[in-house]
Formats: structure tokens, sequence, C-alpha cells
């Protein structure tokens, strides 16, 4: 056991001492944050250019003008310029069928030399079919679509209305015809609405993904360089493969804590320092990333998950020579995390389904997808019991999880023992099982 | 005895690495192993290590079978050098010698006189990287002694280093010899393990030709070979009567007699042709008596060369 501590203190000392390490520190959070701040930052700034479009009506009813006039409203983020400015407004008869096929050819010229971004094209009955017109475009910006959408919904609409015996303006039919928003509460009261659940179960997720995949790869990393450099020979005449490889997962993982520990530290920095500037956090939020059983098996998850995962890594690392060598056998254990992100989307959806809790309970995706699922349930719960619920279905997948965890590195550390003396050639299949039955 | 191989085998698959290979190292004794490249030198102290198991026999170290105990006794240096590149000299040793149960306050305190002695006393808290390969393998060597182990085992310590370091290398296993450990040492230079050996084991493609004390070898052996020194062709050497071989050593000849020869009347009807600069008669060398007993094609085994190293 002494060795143990002896290989432990090195990884863990080597990993800490590291530039990188602190940089890790302080970059992982201003990274995490640009990845949650910058894409809603871009979508809610307005537009920086002016957009080009030519209108082509051949309708009786002049709707081209009427959606020409709409588009003023929409400005660039001055305030000043508008955004959308119609270059050619054209109106052509119906029948002219030469005369709008030759038009609407030097306006594709026009598109493609980038003059003009969109053509939009009117014909009559507009407000009888969708089909009745046309919008051409080979960069379409999806926010574009649905103000143009917006705009002539709103002239069918009228149109459609001075057709009928209805004797309202358009504005009072749209507030009569309102969708309704049902609002949302669970058994506690509190109203969580989806998009604060998906959000914290992405961002605790998202740090399990990283913490096990970043540092995965450097256990794996270490093992070939110990093989490649052969110092292993040296190691392995001096501490068992067993005690080597379990040393060098807890050492690594000791720093991630320390990691994890100074992120939380910053953290609560942080939120003591919002609290005196009077920046208040989403109660909402609170609700979900604060609440106790969240941050327990979030632990519990983490640690365990983990130690699984650079199991196997240091495994993948014990196989080869290289690390250009390493990629072929990361990839099934990369999948392996890459997958419960996939599947978690269909749980999000419907978090208590059987197959949801069928999923959460292998014990490889139980660190992603049970993580998930007490996310999304176990705050709005009232009622908590051992046996029954999601606390017992994410305690039943723990011990789970812990017991193929331990599984695996038992069958690990019989391949590590061989494969980590292994030069030249890679072992197939069979040999590695018979180094585990051995 | 100390150290004890009984019976020892290993095969690779079809190919049998070491057959069924018996020796005795005593305490205290410089022990070499010698033989081509090839022959299952490293395979066997690999065996001793436990690195690999045997197929069959056992290794007993101090009356017992070799166990966990074992591996903080020993210094091993292998054959394929290495050590951590991003580590400082410094923290290496330490966890080196950590590693094999040394305290770090001790392990501590020997670090610089060590580093002293093999030059490298500038570089202690430099990257191991930063050093040339000579050097880096002097950090080795320091790190299989530093924790003190009873019995040091080094597979071919010398290859890659140059004379002066050859020497050094030599002073300090003649010091740890006198200082009462066990040196196990493996190569396939003879003319170093004939130098500096006490007792010596031959292998030959997995099987032990010889072994025993140095001096009782040669002594077995006889003074059968004579060194001549000439000027002008030394071809005809070859066909006299009572020689049995003869190495061309460039400057000099080797001449194995035969049974009951005459080295008087070699001499004379070489003096007849040639101007003799040395006569000498000489105890056979490791490379001859190693040639003659393990009947090997001489091209397979590194001849002794004139002022090779040290």
């Amino acid at each position: 056991m002494d060795k143990f501590w002896v290989v432990f203190k090195n990884e863990y000392s080597q990993v800490v001492q590291k530039k990188s390490f602190i940089v890790g520190i302080l970059l992982t959070p201003i990274l995490m944050g640009s990845f949650i701040l910058l894409p809603s930052y871009f979508a809610r700034k307005t537009a920086s250019n002016t957009e080009y479009l030519a209108v082509v009506d051949q309708s009786a009813s002049k709707i081209g003008e009427g959606f020409v006039s709409s588009l003023e409203q929409y400005k660039l983020e001055d305030d000043q310029t508008q955004q959308y400015i119609v270059d050619t407004l054209i109106t052509i008869h119906r029948g002219d069928t030469a005369e709008y096929n030759r038009i609407i050819d030097s306006l594709k010229t026009a598109l493609n030399n980038d003059e003009i971004k969109y053509i939009m094209i009117f014909k009559s009955g507009v407000e009888m079919a969708d089909s009745n017109m046309l919008l051409i475009s080979n960069a379409e910006g999806i926010r574009t679509v649905n103000r143009f959408e917006k705009e002539i919904s709103k002239i069918a609409s009228t149109l459609r209305l001075e057709n009928s015996n209805v004797n309202l303006s358009v504005d009072s039919v749209l507030a009569l015809t309102r969708r309704v928003t049902l609002p949302q509460q669970d058994a506690k009261g509190e109203s969580v609405d989806f998009g604060t659940k998906w959000f914290a179960s992405m961002m605790f997720v998202m740090v399990i993904y990283f913490i096990i995949i970043g540092y995965g790869q450097v256990i794996m990393r270490s093992v070939i360089e110990e093989k490649s450099s052969r110092i292993m020979e040296v190691l392995v005449s001096s501490v068992t493969p067993f005690q080597l490889m379990l040393g060098k997962i807890l050492g690594l993982g000791g720093a991630t804590l320390t990691q994890l520990f100074i992120w939380i530290a910053l953290g609560l920095l942080v939120y003591a320092g919002s609290g005196a500037l009077a920046m208040n956090i989403d109660p909402a939020v609170a609700h979900v990333a604060f609440n106790p059983l969240v941050l327990v098996f979030f632990a519990l998850f983490l640690i365990f998950g983990y130690i699984m995962f650079s199991t196997l890594f240091a495994l993948v690392g014990s196989l080869v020579n290289s690390d250009k060598e390493a990629q072929n056998y990361i990839f099934p254990v990369t999948m392996l995390l890459v997958l419960p992100f996939i599947i978690g989307i269909s749980i999000i959806q419907e978090p208590n389904s059987n197959m949801a809790r069928y999923m959460s309970m292998i014990p490889l995706f139980t660190p992603t997808l049970m993580m998930m699922r007490v996310i999304f349930i176990a705050p709005s719960a009232t009622h908590y019991s051992f046996f029954s619920g999601i606390l017992g279905e994410a305690t039943l997948a723990f011990i789970l999880l812990v017991l193929t965890t331990l599984l695996i590195i038992w069958v690990s550390a019989r391949i590590f023992r061989v494969g980590i003396l292994m030069y030249g050639k890679r072992p197939t299949l069979a040999e590695i099982v018979k180094w585990v039955r051995y | 005895m100390y150290l004890v191989l009984e019976n020892i085998r290993k095969t690779y698959d079809t190919k049998v690495a070491v057959e069924s290979l018996s020796l005795s190292v005593p305490k205290g004794v410089l022990y070499g192993i010698i033989g081509p490249n090839g022959a299952g030198k490293t395979t066997t102290i690999r065996m001793i290590m436990n690195i690999i198991a045997p197929d069959s026999g056992q290794v007993i170290f101090d009356g017992k079978p070799v166990d966990k105990t074992f591996v903080d006794r020993v210094g091993y240096l292998p054959e394929e050098r290495g050590l951590y590149k991003k580590m400082t000299l410094r923290e290496v040793i330490l966890y080196m010698a950590e590693l094999k149960g040394c305290k770090p306050a001790a392990a501590k305190g020997r670090i610089m006189p060590w580093l002293e002695r093999m030059g490298l006393e500038a570089y202690v808290d430099k990257k191991v990287e930063e050093l040339s390969k000579g050097m880096a393998q002097k950090l080795q060597f320091v790190t299989t002694i530093l924790h003190e182990p009873e019995i040091i085992i080094l597979d071919e310590l010398f290859s890659g280093l140059d004379p002066l370091n050859v020497e050094l290398m030599k002073n300090v296993l003649l010091e740890q010899k006198r200082a009462g450990k066990t040196i196990l040492f493996s190569t396939h230079v003879m003319e170093q393990a004939e130098k500096l050996c006490d007792f010596i084991c031959m292998i030959s493609r997995g099987k032990k030709v010889l072994d025993g004390k140095i001096g009782d070898i040669k002594a077995k052996f006889g003074k059968n070979a004579i060194q001549v020194e000439i000027e002008g062709d030394g071809s005809f050497i070859r066909s006299l009567p009572g020689v049995s071989a003869v190495t061309d050593y460039n400057n000099y000849h080797e001449l194995r007699l035969a049974a009951n020869a005459n080295p008087h009347s070699i001499l004379k009807q070489i003096i007849e042709r040639v101007t003799v600069r040395r006569f000498e008669l000489v105890e056979p060398s490791l490379y001859d008596i190693f040639i003659d007993i393990a009947k090997v094609d001489p091209s397979e085994v590194e001849k002794p060369k004139e002022a090779a190293n040290g």
C-alpha cells in the first residue's frame, strides 16, 4: 500500500505543478462561460449589415407594396439605417410569362453576383395558397425568413378578412385568436421551466464529460510514455501493476478534485460578490442546481464515472505503443461517452419513461444519463425514498456503477499487467481474453 | 548461496529463449553473465526480476523464493533505458528511490553526493530531457543504486558509455562490492567481464555452457595460448605444426596450441620467416574459451578489440 501512495503522490504533484494545470483552472470557467453566453449574445445582437432584396409582384392586390413598406420597421443596430433595402420592386402583368422569365433570370444573376440577397415573388392569391409565393436566396437567414413570414401573414390575413364577412381589424383578430401558454409549477410550488432544467443538466453533465475525457487521455498518454520510454520495466520491478494503475488513476483524480474545489471556491466567491452587488441568481436555477440530491449525486457520479473511464483509458494505454495507435482503440471508449448525449435528448423529453429508466441504469451511461434524470426529477419531488422514485433509482444505479467499476478495474489490471510489457506488436482480442483468464 | 536459479526455462511461442538454466551467485561478488547478443541474458535477468515468469524452475534469493520483499532489496538497471523526460533529476531520483521503499529524508541526502560523483551536480534541477544520452545513462545508474540495495542487477551496463565513463562505473562497482554488495551484470563484451568479474556464467543460445570462478576457468583451460607480435605477413602461422587455431587481432596474433605442442619450436619457425617483436605465453581469453566451448561460429560473437573500452 505504501507504494501506491508513492505513485499517487508523484502523479498528483506532477500534474498540480504544471503550468497547464493553473492555466486550466483559470481558463476553463472562462471558456465554459463563453460557451453559455456567446451564442445568446450573438443571437440577441441585431444585424450589422444592410441586405438588399428584389420584389417581383404579379398579384392584382399589390401585395408587394404592402410587404415593402412593412419592412421599414426593421433597423440595424444603430437604430437609424434600414436593414432591408428593396433594390427593385417590379410589377408584372400576370399573363406575361416571357417577361416574367426574363426578369427572374436577370435577378438570379444579380443574386449570384451578391448584388442582392433575396428575391421575393408574389403571384395572385397569396391569401389563398402558400404556393402562390416564393423566396429565392442562396444564404437565407432564419430570422429574416421568420420576419417575412410574419409580415406576409399579416397581409394575407388582412386580405382574407376583407374577403369575409367579419368586420374587424387584423390586430383585433390576432388578439382574439392568441395561443395560450400553459403556466407550470412543480409539486413544491416552484415554477421551473424546461429550459432551466435543460440548461442545468447540460452544465453538470458537461463537467462530468470534460473531466472524464480530459483526464482519461492524460492517464492514457502517461501510460504510453512509460511504455515507450521503457520506464515501465523499472516500475514493474518496484511496484505491482495494480498499485501502479490505481496510483495513477487516483493521483490524477486527486488533482481533478483539487481543480473542482478551486472552481467551487471561486464560484462561491463570485456568488458572494454578486450578492453584495445585489445581482440575484435566478431562483429557478438555484432551485435546480443547489438541490442537495443533485449535488450529492453529481459528486458520486463524477468520482466513480471518472474512475471507471480512466481505468478504460489506462487499459487502452497499456495495449498500444504510441498516441497514434491509441486512436483506434480510443474510439469505442469515446463512443461510450458520446452516446448518452444522443440518448439524452429523448430522456430529457420523457425523464420517467421506461426507456429512460433502463438506459440510465446501464453503468457505463449512469454518470451522464442518471445525472440528467436526477436534475430533471429530483428538485421537484416532495417525497424521497431509497426504495422507490428517483432517489431509489439513482441509488441503485450508483451501486451498479460501483460494482461495475470494481469489475472493470479487476479485468483491466489483469490485461494491464501483461500489456505494459508488450512492445512492438499490438495484441489480438484473443490474446487479451487469454490474459484476463491467466 | 545468495541468489540461485534452479532450472529456469522460458519459451516464446516455439523459440526457446532460456533452457533449464541453473546458476548460483555467492554473496558479495561481482558476477558476470556473458554471451553473444540473443543468447538469453536479458530474458534470464527479467526472470530474476520477476518481470516475466519462467515456464518452469524457480529463483531463490537469500534462501527463499523471490517474493514482493525482493523488489526493495534489489537495484535493477534494464537493458532498455528510459526515465521521465519532463521531471527534474532530483524528482526522478527521489521518485525511483521511494518506489524502492527508501524514506524520502534518507534519499534526499544521497542525491547530491551521487550526482557529484557522476559529474551531474549542475543538472540537479534541470529536466531529464536536457541530458545527453551518456548523462542519462549515468543518472539511471544513480536511480538504480540510490536506495542502497543489497544486490545490484545490471543489464548491459556499459553499452553506450565512453571509456572514461566505463572506468567510472567500474570503480563504483568495485566500491559497491567492497561495501559487501552483490553485483550481477550481463555483457556481450567479454573483455569487460574478464577484467571485472569474480565469477562468470557463459550462456549461448539459451543454454549455460560454462560457469565458475574466473581464475578456475582460466586455470582449467591452461596456458595453451601464445600471443605473438610480428613484422610482415603472418598468414603462414596458421599452417605451422602444433597450432590449432589463430585469431588475427591486426596488431598481434593469438595462437591456440594443440595438445603436446612445443611453444619453443613454434617460436623458432616464426623467427625464421619474420621479425618477432613480442612472444608471450598467455592464458586464453574468455573469448577464446567461449568460442572453443560453445562451439559457435566466431562471427556470432563480438571479438575483443585492441584498446577497446578501458
